[in-house]
Formats: C-alpha cells, sequence, structure tokens
C-alpha cells in the first residue's frame, strides 16, 4: 500500500484532507449508516477492469447489493443501458457536481437528498476538482472515491493501491456489512 | 476662411480651419483635436450604453447569472494574496478581510479574466502604436470589400466606428481604463460579493472582445492580411513542412510585428531563399496571414518538439504562450533565441544599441544564448544574419539522443512513477521507458503522439532522463512526415455572407454555429476537434475555427490525403468550416453574432450592448468550444462570449478554471422570459441549458454541442431540425431516446417528422401541454409598444 498522498504530485489542497481508508470495512460501515448513497461513475469505468470483471459489471453488482443508484456521466450510461441495468441515471459530470450542491436535490423520488455520494472513473485532475465542491458546498454529503489513487478532497479515500491491493478491496466491499439494505 | 468648432457628445472639442494663420506661419486644412475624436457623421442613434462603464451592464449580468448560476470547484482552500493570510476558508469560514470561499472563487475568475484581457489588450496597444508610427495615425482601417459594418463588437460597445488607427486609439484607452477598474477590484477588500466579482470578469471579457478586434484590424488593414476573404490562401503545415536545406527561423508567440520586419529584410536583401521562416501558435498564422509561403509549423504544444527536435536555427520569441525556460532548451540545441517584446525579456541581455554584427557575431560563435531586441529593424537584420551563419554551424551538431543511448540510460530507471505523476494526462511514461530498456521505442512514440509538451516529466524525473527528447527521437519516423494544408486566417465575416445565413440561423434551419478556438491542452490527443468539426459540418452547422485548434484539425486527413480545408469551403455558410485567424479574430466571430442582430433584424448597434445580447442570447445557436483550453485569455475570450449570452464548451482539462455556469431544467422558474409582443411572462425550454460547461470526453461534447444550439425563438422548423440533430447524437453516443424531448416541444409542428410515434409517447407520459412561442426576451423594457417597463 503506497502512502495517502495526491496522485498528481501538484493537487495539494488545503487544511482538511481525505481520511485513507485503512480497512475496507469502513465503507460498508458508511454505506449502512447512509440513508440515501448515490454512486457517480465516469467513463473511465468504460475501459478499466477490476480482475477480469469490466467495471460496468462491477457497479452493477454493487448497486445491486448494496441497494444504491447510479449517475452514470457521458457515455457511459451506455454501458448501464446496454445491459439492461435501470437503475442508472444520466448527468454530466459537471450537472451531477452542480445538482449535488442543492440540498435538497435527488436522482429521483425518495431516493434523497443525498448524504453520501461515491465516485468512481474520471479524470485525476477533474474528480478532485468535483470532490473539491462537494467537500466546500456540500457538507451535507460525505463522499468517499473508489478509485486506486488517493483523493484529497474526499471524506475518504483509498491511498495510492496497487493494482492486487485495489482489486482485493473492490472485492471487499461488495460484501455488505450486516447483510444487503 | 471657414472655420467649425464642434463639442463632440463626449464634450470634447474639435477645431477644423481650412485655413488658420498663426505666430507660426500660415496652415491649410488644420483639424485641431483635444481629447479624442468622436464619429458625428454616423447616423445611427447612439444606444443607451456607450463605453459602459463596470456596472452600467451589471442587470444584465446578474440576469444571465441568476439563470446559469456558477458552480464553483476551488482549486484551493486557502487565500495567500495577503499579508493578512494565509485564511483558512473551509468550512464556511471568512478570511481576514471578509471573504468567504465562494467570493474567493468568484475573485480568482475575475484574476484570470483580467489578466487574459491584459495580454490581449497589451498586444493590441503595441500593435496599434506601432502602427500609428509606421503609418501615420490618419491611416485608414478596413476588413475588405462586402463589410460596411467594420468592427461590429466596438461599435456594439463604445458607439464609436473606428475608421483610423487614432480612433482604434481612442477605443484602446477606453479599454484600458475599464481593465484598470476589474483589475483593481480583485485588490483585498474591494468587491465582497460572488455575483459581482462575475459581473466584472463579464465585463472584462466583453472588453477583451474590443482590444481582439481593434488588434486584428490594425493588422489586417496594414500587413496586407487577407481581409474577410472565404478562399484566403491554403497554407502548408507541420514540422516537415519546413525545409531543412534553409536557414529556418522559428516565431513562437502571438505579435506578429517583429516577425514581419524578418521576412522583409530578408526579401529586401535578396537572401529570402536562403531562409525558411515558420511560427508556432498564432505568430505562425499571422506570419501565414501576411506572406503565404511562410509554414505553420504547429500549435503550442509543438514548441518544445520542434526546438528539441534542433531544426531551428534561430528561435524567435514575442509575447504570450511561449516557454519560460525557451532559452535553456535552445541552448541545448545551439539555437540562439532573439526575444523581441517588454512582456518576454526571459532574462536576456539587451542589445539594441549595439552593433548589428557584433550582436551576430556573439549569437554565432555561442559567447551568448540569445539577446533581447527592442528596435523591430534590428531585429529583422539580427535574426536574418545569424540564422543565414548559424545553419551551416548547427548541421554538425546532433539535437536528439540515438535510439541506442535512449536504451543505455533507460537502464537506471528507478520506477518511481514520478513522471507519470507529473503527467497531466496521466500518460504510462514510466511503462514507455521500461519498454525502452529492451530497446522498444514504440511506446514512447505513442506517449508522444498524445503529449501536450509540457515536460513535466522531465522536472519530475530524479535521473534527470530528457523523456521529452526520448519522445520526439522515438517518433521521428512520424513527425518528420507531418505535412499538412490549412487555410489562412480569412478575418472578419462579410455582410453579404450574413446576409445570407442570418434568416436561417436565427430561424433555426442552419441549427448552429460552432466556434472551436483556444489551445492545445488536449486530453488525448486532438482528433476530437477534427472528428467534431466534420460531423457538425455534415449536419449543416457553419463551423469556425481560430488559434491553435485552427491548426489541429487540418492535421488530421481523409483516405486521399486532404485535410477539412481542402475538403470544405471557407465561407460562413451551412457545412463549411473556416479559419478567421489568430487568437484575436476570435472577435468575428463575435462580431458574426452582432452582424446578425444588425443586418438581419435590423437593430442598432451602437452603445447597444443589452439588447444585442439579448438578441443572440434568444435566437443565434452559437455554441464556442475550446477543447484544449489552457490559458487565461481563453477564460477571458469565454467571458466575452457568456456576456453575449452565448454558451461555452471546454474539454475536461477545463474544469481548472474552478467554475462552470449552469442552468437547471428542473427548476420552470429559471427559463422565464417576456414575450416582447405581449408583455407576458413566458416560460421557455431550458435553451441554451448550460452557459460554461466543462466535458467529460468527445462523446459527451457532441451530444452537449448540439443541446447548447437550442434558443428559445427557434421557428417550428428550425426548433425541428435542431431537435433531430440532438435526439440523433443522443441515441448514438448515449445509447438511448433522450428523455427530456418533450420540455422542448412547444407545437406538434416542433416534432421532427420520422420520430414523431417516439415523441408523442413521451408527450403523453408527461402530460404534455402546448405552448406558447414568444419573441423572447430577458429585458422588460424591450417589450414592444410600452407595456414593459424597469425591470
Amino acid at each position: 500500500m503506497m502512502r495517502a498522498e495526491p496522485w498528481q504530485s501538484a493537487e495539494v489542497c488545503g487544511p482538511t484532507k481525505a481520511q485513507g481508508i485503512k480497512k475496507t470495512a469502513v465503507v460498508g460501515a458508511l454505506i449502512k449508516k447512509a440513508k440515501y448513497p448515490l454512486l457517480v461513475v465516469g467513463a473511465q469505468a468504460l475501459t478499466e477492469k477490476t480482475r477480469k470483471k469490466s467495471m460496468i459489471d462491477y457497479f452493477i453488482e454493487f448497486s445491486t447489493t448494496h441497494n444504491i443508484p447510479i449517475v452514470a456521466t457521458a457515455n457511459t450510461i451506455k454501458a448501464f443501458k446496454e445491459k439492461g441495468f435501470d437503475n442508472a441515471y444520466s448527468y454530466g459530470a459537471m450537472e451531477i457536481t452542480g445538482r449535488l450542491q442543492d440540498h435538497e436535490w435527488k436522482v429521483a423520488p425518495k431516493k434523497g437528498p443525498h448524504d453520501l455520494v461515491m465516485t468512481f472513473g474520471f479524470p485525476y485532475y477533474m474528480e478532485w476538482l468535483m470532490l473539491s465542491a462537494l467537500i466546500n458546498f456540500s457538507p451535507h454529503i460525505k463522499t468517499v472515491t473508489l478509485g486506486r489513487y488517493y483523493q484529497p478532497h474526499a471524506t475518504w479515500s483509498f491511498p495510492n493501491l496497487k493494482k492486487q491491493n485495489w482489486n482485493d478491496a473492490l472485492k471487499e466491499i461488495l460484501t455488505p456489512v450486516g447483510g444487503a439494505k | 476662411m471657414k472655420v467649425e468648432f464642434a463639442l463632440t457628445e463626449q464634450k470634447r472639442a474639435r477645431l477644423k480651419a481650412d485655413k488658420l494663420d498663426t505666430g507660426f506661419g500660415s496652415f491649410r486644412n488644420v483639424e485641431v483635436t483635444i481629447g479624442k475624436v468622436v464619429d458625428d457623421d454616423w447616423d445611427e442613434p447612439m444606444g443607451p450604453t456607450p463605453m459602459p462603464d463596470v456596472t452600467m451592464l451589471r442587470s444584465w449580468d446578474h440576469k444571465l447569472l441568476t439563470r446559469y448560476r456558477p458552480a464553483y470547484m476551488p482549486a484551493c482552500q486557502l487565500c495567500c494574496l495577503c499579508t493578512f493570510g494565509k485564511c483558512d476558508l473551509t468550512s464556511g469560514k471568512r478570511g481576514a478581510c471578509g471573504l468567504d470561499i465562494e467570493g474567493q472563487s468568484a475573485r480568482i475568475v475575475l484574476a484570470a479574466a483580467n489578466i487574459g484581457c491584459a495580454a490581449h489588450l497589451a498586444h493590441s496597444r503595441h500593435m496599434v502604436d506601432h502602427m500609428i508610427h509606421e503609418f501615420g495615425p490618419r491611416f485608414e482601417l478596413t476588413q475588405g470589400d462586402g463589410v460596411e459594418i467594420e468592427a461590429p463588437v466596438t461599435r456594439l460597445v463604445t458607439g464609436i466606428r473606428p475608421r483610423t488607427l487614432e480612433e482604434a486609439s481612442a477605443v484602446l484607452d477606453y479599454c484600458e481604463t475599464q481593465l484598470t477598474h476589474t483589475l483593481s477590484a480583485v485588490h483585498t477588500g474591494q468587491e465582497g460579493s460572488w455575483i459581482d466579482f462575475e459581473s466584472k470578469a463579464f465585463h472584462v471579457g466583453m472588453v477583451d472582445q474590443v482590444g481582439m478586434e481593434i488588434a486584428d484590424l490594425a493588422q489586417i488593414s496594414t500587413l496586407g492580411f487577407p481581409q474577410s476573404d472565404p478562399e484566403a490562401p491554403l497554407v502548408e503545415a507541420g514540422i516537415s513542412s519546413m525545409d531543412p536545406k534553409k536557414a529556418m527561423i522559428l516565431a513562437i508567440g502571438h505579435n506578429v510585428v517583429p516577425a514581419t520586419y524578418i521576412m522583409d529584410y530578408a526579401s529586401e536583401t535578396g537572401v529570402a531563399d536562403k531562409i525558411d521562416i515558420g511560427g508556432i501558435c498564432c505568430t505562425a498564422w499571422d506570419i501565414a496571414r501576411y506572406d503565404a509561403k511562410a509554414k505553420i509549423v504547429g500549435p503550442i504544444s509543438w514548441q518544445l518538439r520542434f526546438v528539441r527536435s534542433g531544426f531551428a536555427d534561430v528561435v524567435v520569441v514575442d509575447e504570450q504562450c511561449i516557454r519560460t525556460d525557451i532559452v535553456e532548451h535552445a541552448k541545448k540545441v545551439h539555437s540562439p533565441v532573439i526575444a523581441t517584446c517588454d512582456k518576454s525579456a526571459m532574462g536576456l541581455p539587451d542589445r539594441t544599441d549595439d552593433d548589428v554584427d557584433d550582436i551576430v557575431q556573439d549569437l554565432v560563435s555561442g559567447k551568448i544564448a540569445g539577446v533581447y531586441l527592442r528596435d523591430h529593424a534590428k531585429i529583422g537584420e539580427v535574426v536574418v544574419k545569424t540564422a543565414i551563419k548559424m545553419h551551416p554551424k548547427r548541421k554538425k551538431k546532433g539535437s536528439l539522443p540515438s535510439k541506442a543511448k535512449i536504451k543505455e540510460l533507460a537502464q537506471a530507471c528507478r520506477q518511481c512513477s514520478e513522471c507519470i505523476r507529473a503527467c497531466p494526462n496521466n500518460q504510462p511514461v514510466m511503462d514507455a521507458v521500461l519498454a525502452a530498456q529492451e530497446g522498444n521505442l514504440g511506446p514512447l512514440a505513442d506517449v508522444y503522439d498524445e503529449c501536450i509538451g509540457c515536460a513535466r516529466c522531465e522536472s519530475a524525473c530524479p535521473n534527470d532522463y530528457e523523456l521529452h527528447s526520448w519522445m520526439v527521437k522515438a517518433a521521428e519516423g512520424r513527425w518528420k512526415q507531418e505535412s499538412f494544408m490549412v487555410r489562412s486566417g480569412r478575418g472578419a465575416i462579410k455582410d453579404t455572407e450574413i446576409r445570407t445565413v442570418g434568416q436561417p440561423i436565427v430561424f433555426g434551419e442552419i441549427p448552429g454555429v460552432i466556434a472551436h478556438v483556444g489551445c492545445a491542452n488536449y486530453p488525448d490527443g486532438g482528433r476530437a476537434i477534427h472528428d467534431h468539426a466534420e460531423e457538425f459540418a455534415k449536419r449543416r452547422f457553419i463551423v469556425v475555427f481560430s488559434g491553435c485548434a485552427a491548426m489541429t484539425v487540418g492535421t488530421i486527413k481523409d483516405d486521399e490525403g486532404k485535410s477539412i480545408y481542402e475538403r470544405r469551403p471557407g465561407t460562413f455558410d451551412a457545412g463549411s468550416v473556416l479559419n478567421v485567424g489568430s487568437c484575436v479574430a476570435n472577435s468575428h466571430i463575435a462580431g458574426a453574432a452582432i452582424k446578425i442582430a444588425s443586418i438581419f433584424a435590423k437593430r442598432n448597434l451602437r452603445g447597444n450592448y443589452e439588447e444585442i445580447a439579448d438578441y443572440i442570447h434568444n435566437r443565434v445557436g452559437a455554441v464556442g468550444i475550446s477543447w484544449g483550453a489552457m490559458s487565461q485569455k481563453a477564460a477571458s475570450i469565454a467571458a466575452g462570449f457568456w456576456r453575449l449570452g452565448v454558451p461555452v464548451i471546454v474539454g475536461p482539462h477545463g474544469t481548472k478554471y474552478r467554475r462552470m455556469l449552469l442552468g437547471r431544467a428542473d427548476k420552470a422558474e429559471d427559463w422565464m422570459v417576456w414575450d416582447a409582443r405581449t408583455g407576458d411572462r413566458v416560460q421557455v425550454a431550458a435553451g441554451p441549458e448550460h452557459l460554461f460547461y466543462a466535458v467529460e470526453n468527445f462523446e459527451e461534447m457532441m451530444v452537449m454541442t448540439a443541446k447548447l444550439a437550442i434558443r428559445p425563438n427557434d421557428t417550428a422548423k428550425g426548433r425541428s431540425i435542431k431537435l433531430s440533430h440532438y435526439i440523433d447524437l443522443h441515441e448514438t453516443y448515449m445509447g438511448y431516446f433522450p428523455e427530456d424531448i418533450h420540455t422542448y416541444i412547444r407545437r406538434e409542428t416542433d416534432i421532427p417528422i420520422t420520430l414523431k410515434a417516439k415523441i408523442h409517447a413521451q408527450m403523453k407520459e408527461n402530460k404534455w401541454k402546448e405552448k406558447p412561442i414568444p419573441d423572447p426576451t430577458l429585458v422588460r423594457r424591450l417589450v414592444y409598444g410600452g407595456k414593459g417597463g424597469g425591470e
């Protein structure tokens, strides 16, 4: 496991900094505690894999297991639709970043306002800024990044992980804490 | 003797006399102006806001900023701009001056726009002052045949119709005053509200468009550039367009004046056939506009690769977007650097007052790495003489490492990943180095293809590998073949062209005008720009280019080896792809939108900003795109479009401008307009939905472009055409029929005929009701027949 420091060296942030996820049970506990979690998946999920599984398949399983709706940005929505997954909603990355600053906003009736947002699949610098918006203007939301690289503007983030460790972590967080919701 | 004395509308005095006897002698046709000349034989009535001050258009800005609320993404949660700080602005805390994170974020937006505007404005001032010195203050300005509404941006903003260099200078006086005010607002303890910081950013963006217009007008008029020419010549571009048998001069930057002296000196002394001059960035466009034989090496991101290739016998830098460590890089390949601009003297000795032959001797011998010269004539002579003398000497010097040397050096790679972590695009540089250990340079060549030329990988490498040179060497076979044709910058759009397309644009039958502008900070190479332009041109949009984007689009060739400029006409018409020119020519794109309001809709331009911006925002389906936006200039250019109500899309790196302007399609109350015919408040669909938006990738750019071209005023036919494109692109890239089409249907006639069944089903599901098609305006006073009133 590498250190909890920004992957792109110059992307240092301010006084607050994400807590590094040392045990994956933290993610499970955050999901369990959250009333209306949301998963935001960017287009890098279309090309990234965990072990031999596409990240789209992984997130369908993740969403189904934890009963969490997905916002799929850009053309990521196409992959979810093609697999017949119907708990994904289409917003641009900037649109969802803006909407989540509205403390009343929800992705669908009875599914919000959101108190936990998990993110994956964006260019590092872009996710860094999206999370900056949320940490500064959406204090009601906790954020968790599920990518390999440390994102200091999240509430919780994996430290920079080797691929194998990251694969293991993703597998572990598929299992709900205390059973499915 | 006939004497006229007039007080102009600006209350400045002018005295004209056909003969005047004074103690100094007798003069004929004397004209004395105290203050600046104002056009008093122009019969267009003056609008309500000539030369608006910083807050005169504030209410217009607030209308836009209420609908398109800023969404900030701070790069830093601290403020360190004064000695009170650093101040922690997290969790609602305020700094010692009282500013919170929202205000501070808006302040940074304004700071960027100020910097960008200052760069263009200083360029413009230099250009105008220099041309006054060369040609005299009464030299007449022109944009060519077929253009009666010259300088539409300037007319709109200032109420002045600049006909001479002297009048252009007066316009710049106004711009400089405004910039001073908006810059001062960034000081500690001045502006305190995000919305007013934003309004000032809009203001300085508007001023920037005026400054750019004046700069291009001055150079077009004086330097023989193409004047509103749809058939501006095709010119050769790419690294291999340069002739290695000749002494090569590389000009980098944005201000063409020094390069014109180089070309003139070479011609006048009969050595033009011994040198080859090529440009990087906007100077490239303008040297090619000056002389079609000059070469366009490439966009800004190519400067380091070309310098590292070692071809340039002399590197000449003027201003803006130059690598600030250019002297160090050029020194490694023994290329002397001539700095020509006071904004970028690069630490070089000022040898302006020295003998030319002494300067040349010191440069050629390598005694000095470069010089700063303030005298343009001397620049021409020094550069040409140095290049010719350097050429045979430098031919013997190697510049790039051999493949064997790269393999040898790569063995010591520490595998620390610092090169990847430093790369803005997270490119697999380290993996490429590890492949080079085995003698495989293919991955390094692949990195080159998407490299933006920042060389941060080199700075980060603990082994001090010259990684960019390695990439250039690895890709040698590619760039040595790099040659393509681009169309020289045409300048403004003709009034006659606007007459042809004004109505179909406003009615929506030409579905939009796409303006690709700006820099080369691409997320994954520049192909996206070409593919986007080609697709939208096929769909009968008008596609306009400027700046580095205009070069990049030419790099992609079809099966017959033709670039998009060779395949498509350069007229301002449906399906065309045209290049207006360098960065300052961006003003012609705004000018075209403004002229639509004037020529097609017969609206007065003069000092009438709010009405025209309102017209453009509601009627002209223009969308600005800067896929590789990098600079503060790009920020101020965008700000100028925002104030005109024109949406701007940037690529993913554009998120680093740290603020979007986002509409909320789900909030009906945000989309209310006045119907100018009835005075009623009417809800319209969310069009354009956003005013500033960073897309995540090419696919999102395709869909967002079509969507942002929708305007409230579209006719039924126009709306139907625009929706067809939006639906088709959405289905292609997002994989399903968009769910918001019913919101854009006002009447049955808006429905694209082939999609009726699907749309009817969606309308039924959403309990659609017919809506009026208003004559839309955001400005209540523009309601006809006195039904309007105050805001």
